[in-house]
């Protein structure tokens, strides 16, 4: 090697030292702040439609703790509708009015918010709907419409019961409301990947038990399925906390829990740790309860509003939390000296979380 | 407001015997309608009578019993109390947010639920028995304040129940649901006492006709506000053993028990009007009740059938009471048309 070519390479070997330190700085600078924070400062409100339990808690306050990562957002405004559609709708207008630059709303009633939405939009505040569709159009009556497939739920935990029953067995679902748009496309997730083997058979009310999410009401439920069915391998349901004082009727008719594919929460995860050893059947598989849903629509309200990069999607993906049977990605999750309603897939940590809950 | 004291003395006075056989059979017909849920559960739903089944509805059953308890005796006095499912909310999430999971706190936490409650008993006996206003008004307020406790408290978020409680209230005493002791013995008690003690007996004198009760020198205004305290009371223990029926209780639990206790009240034979109560018929109603939510269940039918069938169960339980069907009978006989003799 000549003394020149040395010279060219120790130069260029100095370049692309430089030139990583200076992308590292950059990326460390870009890890402050998150890319879809630009820099035009902007206000931003977020109002739901029921704010009244732990898990909209939780999720109020993912949503308050994404926008704190972005310092153009000058301020936050919180409404809660209290389930009342009519508070809901003005809410919202209440909101355009505070002169809002960016509005995130978790639309419970559907529809019945979408003029709402559109007057929103129409004023020129960027408006950001998730979770619950409104209806109309994006780019119409608001700017982007942030989903979660759930049927994708219905996906995870149909894999894995077939990975659990691989001779096939009996599926029992239990969901909300009748009717529920949540659980009918939980439901024909759940048909897609196990209806191709022919070997399980749904059982109980199609599409699914009516729980309306009551405990009290599931513990009913779930009671007079274990006697109406001798033979019950899986239970599906989408909320997995309101199951833990159903469960026990298992142990009460002298048989064993079997396998349950559901979404996270603490007291769900010290119960399987407490009974699984007399359970040897009671497998569980949990997805995320998705409180981070929110946080996704955060970002695209202030990227948009606040000129910064767009988010790659729209949708917010099912993942998958605890499985008993292969710990991956997680094994079971407990704290047992935390609250029972805490959600321990939140990015939120969950001492936050359980101040939150305990104030 | 109606108090049903215009026809009710009267009969009383001329037909003692015919009423008290009138009430008797109240008692007969929930215990041969029950008897009968269990012969058609047996029939048509046997799985509706399986240990499981019935070792989870008789909880239930023992919590509807004691809260529909406390609701007779304000029927008693001619009055509805609307108040009972704020009221038996923010007993729950008092008794299960005060203690937040630690079993050391749970006494004071009932003691806590016990003194809001006779304080929500006092407000709505005030409000009815001093004030004289309506008490579906005057219930249907309280109602909104004590929600209004549950939210300012909870809110909305509900809270796991304490480890002890749920031992209690899901737990077995020689195989049978400990809440069913309770229900039983608190029945007894009320049973008794407002049957074979004097006070009981004036309390069930001044429903039956408030004037005369007046005129025999009873306070009939303490009688009235006490009606409204002690179903306070009991639906404060109802909502205490809730809490340990169902491990992780809503924030509105008390919504589930304000149709079912004033069906339980109709459903035993104790008129809306007031007078004469039927506690041990209450709460063998409250035990049909419950049965047929599990019976429906069990028949495997939708949702939309379960609702159904509970509706017309529920129709014609109420219609046995409250239509006079002797005097139907007797108008269908009467109604002949009638030929008019040619002038």
């Amino acid at each position: 090697m000549s003394k020149k070519s040395g010279v060219a390479l120790a130069l260029a070997c100095g370049a692309v030292l430089v030139a990583v330190a200076t992308s590292s700085a950059t990326s460390a600078k870009s890890s402050a702040v998150p890319s879809w924070c630009g820099p035009k400062k902007i206000k931003l409100g977020f109002t739901d439609g029921f704010g009244g339990n732990s898990w909209r808690l939780v999720t109020t306050n993912s949503a308050r703790d994404e926008a704190k990562k972005c310092p153009s957002v000058t301020s936050i405004d919180y409404a809660d509708g209290q389930g009342n559609t009519q508070k809901a709708i003005s809410d919202i207008q209440g909101m355009v009015a505070k002169g809002v630059d960016a509005l995130v709303v978790f639309p419970d009633a559907g529809k019945a918010i979408l003029p709402a939405l559109r007057s929103a939009y129409k004023a020129g505040v960027v408006t950001v709907p998730y979770r619950v569709t409104p209806g109309g159009k994006a780019g119409v009556d608001y700017n982007v419409f942030i989903d979660t497939p759930f049927a994708q739920a219905g996906e995870n935990w149909g894999r894995w019961i077939r990975r659990v029953l691989p001779k096939g067995g009996n599926v029992l679902m239990l969901s909300g409301p009748k009717g529920n748009s949540q659980g009918i496309e939980e439901n024909q997730g759940l048909h897609k990947i196990l209806d191709p083997t022919h070997k399980y058979k749904f059982i109980g009310e199609q599409p699914f038990e009516v729980t309306n999410w009551d405990p009290a009401l599931t513990q009913k439920v779930l009671s007079a399925a274990i006697a109406k069915y001798r033979k019950i391998d899986v239970i599906v349901s989408d909320f997995g906390p309101s199951l833990v004082g159903a469960l026990p009727e298992f142990t009460k008719s002298g048989r064993k829990i079997p396998a349950l594919a559901t979404s996270d929460g603490n007291v769900l995860g010290c119960f399987w740790k407490k009974v699984h050893a007399q359970n040897p059947t009671f497998k569980l598989f949990t997805v995320s309860t998705q409180n981070d849903h929110a946080r996704l629509a955060i970002d695209w309200a202030v990227a948009l509003a606040s000129g910064g990069k767009k988010p790659p999607t729209t949708h917010f993906p099912s993942l998958v939390f605890e499985d008993s049977t292969t710990g991956k990605p997680h094994p079971v999750q407990c704290r047992p000296t935390l609250p029972g309603d805490i959600y321990l897939s939140a990015k939120l940590p969950a001492t936050v979380q359980a101040k939150l809950v305990r104030k | 407001m109606l108090r049903g004291t215009d026809t009710t003395p009267a009969l009383r006075d001329i037909l003692p015997a015919q009423l008290r056989r009138l009430l008797s059979r109240g008692f007969a017909t929930v215990v041969a309608a029950t008897g009968g849920l269990f012969v058609l559960s047996w029939a048509f739903a046997p799985s509706s009578l399986d240990r499981g089944v019935v070792l989870t509805m008789l909880p239930f059953a023992a919590a509807l019993a004691i809260a529909a308890l406390g609701q007779t005796l304000v029927v008693m006095q001619g009055g509805i109390d609307l108040s009972v499912a704020g009221g038996l909310s923010l007993y729950v999430v008092v008794v299960t947010k005060y203690p937040a999971g630690d079993n050391s706190r749970l006494w004071p936490a009932i003691g806590i639920a016990f003194l809001t409650a006779i304080g929500a008993g006092v407000v709505n006996g005030w409000l009815i028995g001093r004030m004289r206003l309506n008490p579906i008004v005057a219930t249907l307020g309280t109602n909104a304040l004590l929600f209004g406790a549950v939210l300012w408290y909870t809110a909305g978020i509900p809270t796991t129940t304490t480890a002890r409680l749920a031992r209690v209230g899901g737990g077995l005493w020689l195989g049978i649901p400990a809440p069913l002791y309770v229900a039983v013995a608190v029945t007894a008690l009320v049973t008794t006492v407002v049957k074979l003690t004097p006070a009981g007996r004036r309390f069930e004198g001044v429903g039956a006709n408030e004037i005369a009760a007046r005129t025999a020198g009873i306070r009939v205004k303490r009688h009235q506000t006490s009606a409204y305290v002690w179903a306070q009371v009991l639906y404060c223990l109802a909502g205490v053993m809730h809490a340990g029926i169902v491990n992780q209780p809503t924030a509105y639990e008390g919504n589930n028990y304000l149709l079912p206790t004033v069906a339980a009240v109709v459903l035993g034979g104790t008129s809306l009007l007031g007078g004469r109560g039927n506690l041990v018929a209450t709460a063998v109603a409250a035990l049909f009740l419950s049965q047929l939510d599990q019976f429906v269940l069990a028949l495997g039918v939708t949702y939309a059938t379960r609702t159904l069938v509970q509706a017309v169960a529920l129709a014609i339980g109420v219609a046995l009471y409250t239509i006079d069907w002797a005097v139907i009978g007797r108008r269908l006989v009467a109604y002949r048309p009638r030929r008019v003799a040619p002038t």
